[in-house]
């Protein structure tokens, strides 16, 4: 698949403050990068980066088809005003963004492509319900819907799993796996060692000072986690006992 | 009351009053709206006070013109609003207590200098409006103003809901997130010195933050909560300039305030997103879905 962007010598951060540095890979379509690390190791400032509302400290992005007229985004959730007065059809028209004219709406294809991405995210019955009515889950498959409608070549997905519960995951891992099947890269902040990995095909690993990329096998062993301060050493030896039933299966035993 | 209201408008200075508060509704309505929706409320009130300076130091200078009211009140309310923005990025402050400090040195300096000057304008009316002071240059500014404010909407509005709904979305999707912001604040600073003449600075963002929250409590759209904005907003100004005119002692500002008080408390009473709600619930016993349920979780990365 097409590399959609290259990372070069990239530095995470803040002014007198560096996360991880000299950092350097691909990021191709067709695949899913997890970003894991401790709190404050600088996973959400990395997506900041790349979606260009933070400056990198050094280094830079290179996208050789371009840098992507749309880059599809889903932030926690912490900031969204769900009292807003607007239904879920309109918030995830939002995603449409740029096709809306000065003065007039989305036209019948906007429309159209609205709703189909309302469907998958299986939020289409509830389509003109107001956000204030809708429960943790509902409101992120509305956002999800958002996402399709984006329709971008490069996805970033800010711990997407927080507030819902299994089903809505499912449903929800079932969308990126077909966003990475139609070629489209995928990069998804996760909080913690689960299932999730199973649908990462890379994983990047922040932490300790230090930045590490690689397949997700490669990169979480018990090793590494303890190394880069993301498990204690007694944390990682449950995790990784042998036949531990919440040990991840693609997570190298080593 | 037929004849109350044929005696109203036989004078022109009524007749004023009521159009420029029929444009004034028009206008204010949709700033209000989104005042309260980004949960700067109290930041317009603070504005409203803030622009005092600028419209005083602008009369002593060169009387009570539209053009100096205007140009002192731009000046004063842009000031802070950068002053404001500036203390929060580059200080430890805040937004809400360095626009607070700033707003309280601003209204202090305006009334401290109205009163040195010994001005032959009544503070109460500065304060609290009054019908009798809408001349045609007046007009012009309210129409001005609702002029630029509906047309600036009418490009701003898609831009203000995406931005005040989910911020950071907004942010990463737009080239320049700061223009909406700025502009809105700019329309704010111009609907109150529009307010200026008939609600005095301290009543003007009255019209604009109660039709608002109360049309809140009825609709569940931005086009219900605009348009409801706007009626109360009207009747509240029409109500008000009446109450004002059959008791002449009192100012129009509280008059129309007041109305629009009365527009709030009752949809808070009985609207369906106020406690009519819970009126209803108790009469149908129906379980009702929740208003908000908590959604932020600690926020674990940076």
């Amino acid at each position: 698949m097409a590399t959609v962007l290259q990372i070069r010598h990239l530095s995470i951060g803040y002014p007198g403050l560096t996360l991880a540095a000299r950092l350097s890979f691909d990021i191709d379509g067709g695949t899913t990068l997890a970003v894991l690390g401790a709190n404050g190791s600088g996973k959400s400032t990395f997506v900041k980066m790349l979606l260009g509302l933070l400056p990198p400290l050094a280094g830079q992005f290179a996208w050789p088809a371009g840098r992507p007229r749309e880059i599809g985004y889903l932030a926690q959730m912490t900031e969204f005003d769900r009292r807003f007065p607007i239904r879920v059809r309109d918030l995830a028209a939002m995603g449409a963004w740029r096709g809306f004219g000065l003065w007039s709406g989305l036209d019948r294809a906007g429309r159209g492509r609205v709703a189909a991405a309302l469907d998958e995210a299986g939020v289409l019955p509830i389509a003109d319900q107001p956000l204030h009515t809708l429960s943790g889950g509902q409101l992120q498959r509305a956002l999800f819907a958002r996402v399709i409608v984006q329709d971008a070549p490069l996805i970033l997905l800010d711990e997407p799993f927080a507030a819902v519960d299994q089903t809505t995951e499912s449903h929800l891992l079932s969308i990126i796996r077909r966003w990475r099947a139609d070629g489209r890269a995928i990069v998804l902040v996760v909080h913690d060692l689960s299932s999730v990995l199973d649908h990462c095909t890379h994983a990047l690993l922040l932490g300790g000072g230090v930045a590490t990329h690689g397949p997700v096998e490669s990169v979480l062993t018990p090793t590494r986690l303890v190394a880069q301060g993301y498990l204690s050493e007694s944390q990682a030896a449950w995790m990784f006992r042998a036949g531990a039933a919440n040990a991840d299966p693609k997570v190298a035993h080593g | 009351m037929v004849d109350l209201l044929t005696e109203m408008w036989g004078f022109a200075f009524m007749r004023r009053a009521f159009v420029a508060t029929t444009v004034l509704s028009a206008s204010v309505a949709p700033v209000g709206a989104f005042l309260v929706l980004r949960r700067l409320s109290l930041a317009g009130e603070a504005m409203a006070h803030a622009i005092t300076p600028g419209i005083v130091i602008g009369f002593v200078m060169a009387g009570l013109s539209v053009m100096s009211l205007l140009i002192g009140g731009l000046i004063a309310g842009v000031g802070v609003a950068v002053l404001t923005a500036l203390l929060a990025r580059k200080t430890i402050l805040r937004s809400d207590a360095s626009l607070a400090s700033l707003y309280l040195i601003a209204l202090a300096a305006g009334i401290f200098i109205l009163s040195a000057a010994g001005s032959a304008v009544p503070l109460k009316s500065f304060l609290f409006g009054s019908i009798l002071g809408i001349d045609d240059a007046s007009m012009i500014l309210v129409g001005g103003v609702a002029t630029v404010t509906l047309v600036s909407f009418a490009v701003l509005l898609r831009p203000l809901i995406a931005s005040t709904c989910d911020p950071v979305f907004f942010e990463a999707q737009a080239r320049h997130p700061m223009l909406v912001e700025q502009g809105f604040m700019l329309l704010l600073v111009l609907n109150l010195l529009a307010a200026f003449k008939t609600l005095g600075t301290l009543m003007a963002v009255g019209l604009m933050i109660l039709p608002a929250t109360a049309a809140r409590y009825w609709s569940s759209t931005i086009t219900g909560q605009l348009i409801l904005g706007f009626v109360f907003a009207l009747a509240s100004c029409w109500i008000g300039l009446t109450l004002s005119y059959v008791l002449p002692e009192t100012p129009s500002g509280p008059a129309i305030v007041l109305v629009a008080g009365g527009f709030f408390l009752i949809s808070l009473l009985f609207a369906p997103l106020g406690f009519g709600r819970r009126l209803r619930k108790r009469q149908t016993g129906q379980d009702l879905p929740a208003l908000s349920t908590p959604n932020a979780p600690e926020r674990r990365t940076r």
